[in-house]
């Protein structure tokens, strides 16, 4: 029986659950989805996930890299996610520099949540869309916003876009 | 003459006792005291491997009555001849209450064991599951659960978070001398008033003998220092039964804590403390007016409001300092005061308004203009 008492707090618990998660996506990840896992395994609070645009949707042919930061917080406190690399997806919701608009990175996470499910909406997002084009405040925000996107207060756009 | 009788009478039970007793080789004996509804109180040893048709036996003559005229009660349960003291939970220095029968009810195994059930992890405030407490029962039987416990938060002496024990008295003359109608089926049952009915054997109880019967609970790691030694139940601990596994670290744990979101959402006790210590940091805990200082479910559900702060004692004690000064803080900010600028101080200042001195109270004493 695991202890009432308050020992230590396990310093890696974070890393531990990182390590599952890493060892699921690895294993069964979903489609158009792969991690790279020598270089998460390296350090495990840096991941890049990469993403091919789905069939029949306007990113069909098209790749994209993601990347993960986590903090000795998670999963209590959200990952930080962006697109890196040289193809920005262009959609309402992502901003050129990569930051991107989405609820569940910022206000509406839950340690619930997973690598697979944040993956698994930006998909979706991706998919949904029905006109390439940047967010209208894009060349603003860009060059005001903060490096790190879980600073910057989001006016979420609408979600059916 | 009679008088003289009844003396003697006495004498000679007391010997046949005595003799009984000395047959009787007590390992380890447990020292009980028993109340009954006419106010007296005798202390006695007993064997744990006694039943409960040997206590009545040597009680009975004590308290002047026939062994088959006493029942026996305790935690809301007139107990079954049968029953063994050890099966029954009690402690060194517990009360078990004597009275003379009136009436037949229905005897029964003690509450602690009965009420098993609440235990289970689908408990839901308004208690739709349809299996019966004694299926639930059996099912948990059949998982190889023998002892089930409740947490409680004991303030004096443990200072600590510890097992504890759900015990049962009058509403309304607070006597445990009471024999409950129905087990508790939910956790609503035990911790709102007025919701199951008993049977108060006090004779002075103005309301008896029917009354309703008002739930509490006991530290189980420290001997019992009388009817009000009780301990704040934490209710959100519960053992994990259904092998849910954590929120957070995804591990399997037991006990757990369950929020009381629609969900019932699920954090073992390491990773709570993290979520406390990180939200507590970052000063993101809630100032609700009704509750305090506290926090929600780690998936921000509605409704899910941690509302018995005592859970917070699950931290260390440098943890729960940290909590405390906060919370403090919080409210003085609330109530439209400052905090003294001394750093590391952080003692409330409530600002006199006729007054432009200002001076920190109960804290580093530093005063300002
Ligand atoms: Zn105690
Ligand atoms: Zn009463
Ligand atoms: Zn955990
Ligand atoms: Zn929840």
């Amino acid at each position: 029986m695991q202890s009432l008492k308050a020992g230590h707090l396990d310093a890696s618990r974070w890393e531990r659950r990182l390590q599952k998660e890493l060892m699921s996506l690895m294993k069964e990840p979903p489609p158009g989805v792969e991690v790279d896992g020598d270089q998460a395994e390296q350090n495990l609070s840096l991941w890049t996930v990469h993403m091919k645009g789905a069939e029949g949707t306007l990113y069909e042919g098209e790749s994209f890299q993601l990347q993960f930061k986590f903090s000795p917080k998670y999963p209590f406190d959200s990952p930080e996610v962006t697109f890196i690399g040289s193809n920005i997806p262009v959609h309402p919701h992502v901003y050129s520099n990569g930051h991107i608009c989405l609820s569940i990175l910022t206000d509406d996470w839950s340690p619930a949540l997973s690598v697979q499910s944040v993956c698994l909406s930006i998909v979706s997002m991706l998919s949904s869309c029905k006109e390439k084009k940047r967010p209208p405040d894009n060349s603003f925000y860009v060059k005001t916003c903060n490096k790190n996107p879980k600073k910057t207060k989001w006016w979420y756009h609408d979600d059916s876009v | 003459m009679a008088s003289i009788l009844e003396i003697i009478f006495e004498l000679i039970n007391n010997m046949l006792q005595f003799f009984r007793l000395g047959k009787k080789s007590i390992s380890n004996s447990l020292n009980i005291y028993i109340k009954s509804n006419t106010g007296s109180t005798l202390s006695i040893e007993l064997d744990p491997k006694w039943d409960i048709k040997n206590v009545k036996e040597v009680i009975a003559p004590k308290l002047g009555l026939p062994p088959n005229e006493v029942k026996i009660i305790f935690a809301g349960k007139e107990l079954d001849d049968s029953i063994t003291i050890e099966e029954c939970d009690l402690g060194e220095q517990s009360i078990l209450h004597a009275v003379q029968s009136r009436s037949q009810s229905k005897r029964s195994r003690p509450l602690s064991e009965s009420v098993a059930n609440l235990q289970l992890s689908n408990i839901s405030e308004n208690d739709d599951s349809s299996s019966t407490i004694e299926e639930q029962l059996e099912s948990s039987e059949e998982k190889g659960i023998k002892n089930t416990h409740f947490y409680v938060y004991c303030s004096q002496p443990c200072k600590s978070v510890r097992v504890g024990k759900l015990r049962v008295r009058c509403a309304n003359c607070h006597s445990g001398a009471l024999t409950v109608d129905s087990d508790p089926s939910c956790w609503d049952d035990v911790l709102k008033s007025n919701r199951i009915t008993a049977h108060c054997e006090e004779t002075r109880c103005e309301t008896g003998p029917v009354s309703f019967a008002e739930f509490f609970f006991k530290c189980a790691e420290h001997t019992s220092q009388g009817e009000k030694d009780e301990a704040v139940p934490l209710y959100l601990i519960r053992p994990n039964i259904s092998h849910v596994p954590c929120l957070a670290c995804t591990d399997i744990s037991d006990p757990v804590l369950v929020f009381s979101c629609e969900e019932r959402h699920v954090t073992c006790l390491d990773c709570f403390r993290q979520y406390c210590v990180t939200r507590l940091r970052e000063r993101q805990f809630v100032s609700d007016d009704r509750l305090g200082y506290t926090l929600p479910c780690p998936a921000g559900c509605e409704n899910s409001l941690i509302e018995e702060c005592h859970h917070f004692r699950l931290l260390t004690s440098e943890q729960y300092q940290m909590y405390q000064r906060f919370g403090a803080e919080e409210y003085v900010l609330k109530a439209g005061g400052v905090l003294c600028p001394q750093p590391g101080c952080g003692a409330g200042i409530i600002i006199d308004t006729d007054c432009k001195r200002v001076q920190c109270v109960g804290g580093c004493g530093v005063r300002s203009h």
